[in-house]
Protein backbone atom coordinates (compact mmCIF):
# COMPACT_ATOMS: atom_id res chain seq x y z
CA UNK A 1 0.00 0.00 0.00
CA UNK A 2 0.75 3.41 -0.77
CA UNK A 3 0.88 3.95 3.02
CA UNK A 4 2.71 1.53 3.62
CA UNK A 5 5.75 3.07 1.32
CA UNK A 6 5.30 7.02 3.28
CA UNK A 7 5.54 5.14 6.51
CA UNK A 8 8.58 3.44 5.55
CA UNK A 9 10.46 6.31 4.25
CA UNK A 10 10.54 4.54 0.93
CA UNK A 11 10.52 7.01 -1.80
CA UNK A 12 7.91 6.29 -4.28
CA UNK A 13 8.89 8.10 -7.14
CA UNK A 14 6.24 8.39 -9.89
CA UNK A 15 8.18 9.18 -13.75
CA UNK A 16 6.31 12.22 -15.55
CA UNK A 17 3.32 11.20 -17.19
CA UNK A 18 3.61 11.85 -21.12
CA UNK A 19 0.86 13.98 -21.16
CA UNK A 20 -0.60 14.77 -24.51
CA UNK A 21 -0.89 18.53 -25.72
CA UNK A 22 -3.73 20.86 -26.48
CA UNK A 23 -3.87 22.38 -29.95
CA UNK A 24 -6.30 25.07 -31.81
CA UNK A 25 -6.20 24.11 -35.77
CA UNK A 26 -7.78 25.90 -38.01
CA UNK A 27 -8.61 25.30 -41.98
CA UNK A 28 -9.09 28.04 -44.52
CA UNK A 29 -10.52 28.41 -48.28
CA UNK A 30 -10.94 25.06 -49.98
CA UNK A 31 -9.21 23.06 -47.08
CA UNK A 32 -11.50 24.40 -44.98
CA UNK A 33 -14.44 23.65 -47.42
CA UNK A 34 -12.63 19.97 -47.38
CA UNK A 35 -12.32 18.86 -44.30
CA UNK A 36 -15.93 20.44 -42.66
CA UNK A 37 -13.92 22.19 -39.97
CA UNK A 38 -13.11 25.93 -39.37
CA UNK A 39 -11.28 25.50 -36.24
CA UNK A 40 -11.20 22.16 -33.76
CA UNK A 41 -8.77 21.75 -30.99
CA UNK A 42 -7.05 18.54 -30.79
CA UNK A 43 -4.99 16.44 -28.51
CA UNK A 44 -1.52 15.15 -29.77
CA UNK A 45 1.18 13.06 -27.95
CA UNK A 46 3.87 15.32 -27.07
CA UNK A 47 7.18 15.93 -29.43
CA UNK A 48 4.59 16.10 -32.59
CA UNK A 49 5.81 18.26 -35.10
CA UNK A 50 3.71 20.23 -37.44
CA UNK A 51 3.90 17.01 -40.26
CA UNK A 52 2.60 14.78 -37.61
CA UNK A 53 -0.62 16.89 -37.14
CA UNK A 54 -1.18 16.94 -40.81
CA UNK A 55 -0.59 13.15 -40.77
CA UNK A 56 -3.21 13.32 -38.78
CA UNK A 57 -5.90 14.77 -40.41
CA UNK A 58 -4.81 13.51 -44.29
CA UNK A 59 -5.95 10.08 -41.69
CA UNK A 60 -8.87 11.39 -41.55
CA UNK A 61 -9.40 13.28 -44.74
CA UNK A 62 -7.18 11.19 -47.48
CA UNK A 63 -7.67 13.99 -50.26
CA UNK A 64 -5.66 16.10 -48.18
CA UNK A 65 -2.86 14.60 -49.01
CA UNK A 66 -2.56 15.71 -53.11
CA UNK A 67 -2.00 19.49 -51.05
CA UNK A 68 0.43 18.55 -48.65
CA UNK A 69 2.83 20.08 -51.43
CA UNK A 70 0.97 23.29 -51.89
CA UNK A 71 0.86 24.08 -48.46
CA UNK A 72 2.59 26.40 -45.95
CA UNK A 73 2.12 25.33 -42.14
CA UNK A 74 1.46 28.01 -39.60
CA UNK A 75 2.18 27.82 -35.88
CA UNK A 76 0.88 30.74 -33.68
CA UNK A 77 -0.11 33.04 -36.70
CA UNK A 78 3.72 32.54 -38.07
CA UNK A 79 4.95 30.73 -41.10
CA UNK A 80 6.67 27.59 -40.11
CA UNK A 81 8.39 24.22 -40.92
CA UNK A 82 6.69 21.32 -41.21
CA UNK A 83 9.09 20.08 -38.39
CA UNK A 84 8.91 22.37 -36.04
CA UNK A 85 7.45 21.02 -32.55
CA UNK A 86 4.41 21.94 -31.14
CA UNK A 87 4.27 23.13 -27.84
CA UNK A 88 1.21 22.69 -25.61
CA UNK A 89 -1.42 25.52 -26.04
CA UNK A 90 -0.12 26.03 -29.94
CA UNK A 91 -2.45 27.77 -33.18
CA UNK A 92 -1.87 25.71 -36.27
CA UNK A 93 -3.13 26.26 -39.60
CA UNK A 94 -2.27 25.03 -42.72
CA UNK A 95 -2.99 27.39 -45.21
CA UNK A 96 -3.34 27.11 -49.19
CA UNK A 97 -1.56 29.31 -51.68
CA UNK A 98 -2.60 33.03 -51.04
CA UNK A 99 -4.81 34.79 -53.31
CA UNK A 100 -5.45 38.40 -52.02
CA UNK A 101 -5.84 41.49 -53.79
CA UNK B 1 10.84 66.23 -38.75
CA UNK B 2 9.44 63.10 -41.04
CA UNK B 3 7.91 60.57 -38.83
CA UNK B 4 8.79 56.82 -40.28
CA UNK B 5 6.80 54.99 -37.22
CA UNK B 6 5.14 52.17 -38.23
CA UNK B 7 2.95 53.15 -35.22
CA UNK B 8 0.85 56.13 -37.83
CA UNK B 9 0.53 53.25 -40.09
CA UNK B 10 -3.08 51.48 -40.63
CA UNK B 11 -4.00 48.02 -41.25
CA UNK B 12 -7.60 46.98 -41.66
CA UNK B 13 -9.80 43.56 -42.77
CA UNK B 14 -13.43 45.01 -43.26
CA UNK B 15 -16.87 43.59 -44.05
CA UNK B 16 -17.98 46.50 -45.79
CA UNK B 17 -16.89 48.95 -48.60
CA UNK B 18 -13.62 50.58 -48.03
CA UNK B 19 -13.79 54.72 -48.52
CA UNK B 20 -10.63 55.13 -50.41
CA UNK B 21 -10.94 58.63 -50.10
CA UNK B 22 -10.73 58.56 -46.64
CA UNK B 23 -7.70 56.28 -46.41
CA UNK B 24 -5.59 58.38 -48.96
CA UNK B 25 -6.74 61.24 -47.01
CA UNK B 26 -5.65 60.32 -43.77
CA UNK B 27 -1.87 59.45 -44.96
CA UNK B 28 -1.21 62.62 -45.63
CA UNK B 29 0.63 65.33 -43.55
CA UNK B 30 2.17 68.36 -44.43
CA UNK B 31 5.43 67.62 -44.36
CA UNK B 32 4.45 65.28 -47.28
CA UNK B 33 4.87 66.05 -50.77
CA UNK B 34 3.06 63.18 -52.40
CA UNK B 35 0.63 60.48 -52.11
CA UNK B 36 0.72 57.03 -54.16
CA UNK B 37 -2.61 54.74 -53.61
CA UNK B 38 -3.28 51.13 -55.01
CA UNK B 39 -7.11 50.42 -55.68
CA UNK B 40 -7.24 46.93 -56.36
CA UNK B 41 -10.76 45.77 -57.43
CA UNK B 42 -13.34 42.81 -58.87
CA UNK B 43 -13.19 42.30 -62.34
CA UNK B 44 -15.52 41.24 -64.74
CA UNK B 45 -13.45 38.44 -65.67
CA UNK B 46 -11.45 35.96 -64.81
CA UNK B 47 -9.41 33.57 -67.80
CA UNK B 48 -12.30 34.41 -70.19
CA UNK B 49 -15.08 33.20 -67.79
CA UNK B 50 -18.10 35.72 -66.38
CA UNK B 51 -17.72 36.40 -62.92
CA UNK B 52 -20.58 37.23 -60.94
CA UNK B 53 -18.77 37.80 -57.50
CA UNK B 54 -15.78 37.14 -55.33
CA UNK B 55 -15.73 35.86 -51.46
CA UNK B 56 -12.98 37.04 -49.79
CA UNK B 57 -11.48 34.92 -46.47
CA UNK B 58 -8.72 35.65 -44.19
CA UNK B 59 -6.90 34.21 -41.08
CA UNK B 60 -7.57 37.46 -39.43
CA UNK B 61 -5.35 37.92 -36.80
CA UNK B 62 -2.11 36.38 -39.02
CA UNK B 63 -3.15 38.41 -42.07
CA UNK B 64 -3.12 41.85 -39.56
CA UNK B 65 0.29 40.65 -38.28
CA UNK B 66 1.45 40.07 -41.80
CA UNK B 67 0.48 43.37 -43.50
CA UNK B 68 2.43 45.22 -39.92
CA UNK B 69 5.25 43.00 -41.14
CA UNK B 70 5.68 44.66 -44.74
CA UNK B 71 4.77 47.82 -43.29
CA UNK B 72 7.82 47.35 -40.91
CA UNK B 73 9.91 46.48 -44.40
CA UNK B 74 8.63 49.44 -46.15
CA UNK B 75 10.10 51.93 -43.30
CA UNK B 76 13.18 50.19 -42.87
CA UNK B 77 13.39 50.25 -47.39
CA UNK B 78 11.90 53.43 -48.24
CA UNK B 79 11.79 56.95 -47.13
CA UNK B 80 7.79 57.16 -46.57
CA UNK B 81 5.95 58.82 -43.93
CA UNK B 82 2.17 56.47 -43.37
CA UNK B 83 1.32 53.77 -45.12
CA UNK B 84 -2.22 52.22 -45.26
CA UNK B 85 -3.23 48.67 -46.34
CA UNK B 86 -6.59 47.85 -46.07
CA UNK B 87 -8.41 44.23 -47.62
CA UNK B 88 -12.37 43.41 -47.57
CA UNK B 89 -13.61 40.45 -46.57
CA UNK B 90 -16.85 38.48 -47.48
CA UNK B 91 -18.82 39.13 -51.01
CA UNK B 92 -17.89 41.39 -53.30
CA UNK B 93 -19.63 42.50 -56.34
CA UNK B 94 -17.86 43.42 -59.67
CA UNK B 95 -16.37 46.93 -59.33
CA UNK B 96 -15.79 46.86 -55.99
CA UNK B 97 -12.64 47.74 -54.02
CA UNK B 98 -11.01 44.20 -52.81
CA UNK B 99 -7.82 46.23 -51.96
CA UNK B 100 -6.63 49.49 -51.11
CA UNK B 101 -3.26 50.58 -50.29
CA UNK B 102 -1.95 54.52 -49.86
CA UNK B 103 1.56 55.42 -49.13
CA UNK B 104 2.67 59.18 -47.93
CA UNK B 105 6.12 60.38 -48.26
CA UNK B 106 8.24 63.83 -48.98
CA UNK B 107 8.68 62.63 -52.59
CA UNK B 108 6.79 60.20 -54.98
CA UNK B 109 9.59 57.74 -56.07
CA UNK B 110 9.87 56.48 -52.62
CA UNK B 111 5.98 56.46 -52.41
CA UNK B 112 5.60 55.15 -55.65
CA UNK B 113 8.13 51.90 -54.96
CA UNK B 114 6.39 51.32 -51.40
CA UNK B 115 3.47 50.99 -53.17
CA UNK B 116 4.41 48.39 -55.66
CA UNK B 117 6.11 46.70 -52.36
CA UNK B 118 3.23 46.36 -50.48
CA UNK B 119 0.66 45.14 -52.85
CA UNK B 120 3.55 42.65 -53.94
CA UNK B 121 4.42 41.45 -50.90
CA UNK B 122 0.68 41.67 -49.19
CA UNK B 123 -0.45 39.14 -52.72
CA UNK B 124 2.74 36.36 -51.93
CA UNK B 125 2.46 36.91 -47.78
CA UNK B 126 -0.65 37.61 -46.49
CA UNK B 127 -3.18 34.56 -45.42
CA UNK B 128 -6.16 36.13 -47.47
CA UNK B 129 -7.97 33.78 -50.39
CA UNK B 130 -10.43 34.52 -53.03
CA UNK B 131 -12.97 31.98 -54.06
CA UNK B 132 -14.37 33.29 -57.90
CA UNK B 133 -18.21 32.94 -58.78
CA UNK B 134 -18.84 31.96 -62.73
CA UNK B 135 -21.77 31.33 -63.75
CA UNK B 136 -21.26 28.04 -64.05
CA UNK B 137 -19.70 26.84 -60.72
CA UNK B 138 -17.25 28.94 -58.49
CA UNK B 139 -13.50 27.94 -57.96
CA UNK B 140 -10.67 29.04 -54.83
CA UNK B 141 -8.09 30.87 -56.56
CA UNK B 142 -4.49 29.70 -57.87
CA UNK B 143 -3.08 31.80 -55.67
CA UNK B 144 0.85 32.05 -54.77
CA UNK B 145 2.56 29.91 -51.97
CA UNK B 146 4.24 32.14 -49.12
CA UNK B 147 7.93 31.43 -49.24
CA UNK B 148 8.27 28.24 -46.45
CA UNK B 149 10.93 28.78 -44.12
CA UNK B 150 14.36 26.71 -43.42
CA UNK B 151 13.94 23.47 -41.77
CA UNK B 152 13.46 23.39 -38.11
CA UNK B 153 16.21 21.22 -37.92
CA UNK B 154 18.46 22.83 -39.65
CA UNK B 155 21.21 25.56 -37.81
CA UNK B 156 20.60 28.75 -38.51
CA UNK B 157 23.65 30.07 -40.52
Amino acid sequence: MLAGHAASGYNFSVPPALSNLRLKVLFFGRLRELTGIAEESLEIRAGATLADVFDQYATRFPNLVSFRSSLVPSRNEEFAPWDSTISDGDTIAFLPPVSGG
Amino acid sequence: MLNTAIDNDRFALLHGSIDTAAIARDVRAEHDGAVVTFDGFVRNKSYGRRTLYLEYEAYEPMALAKMREIAQSIHEKFTIHRLAIVHRLGRLEVGETSVFIAVSAPHRAAAFDACRFAIDALKRTVPIWKKEFFEDGAVWADGELPPAPPSASKPAS
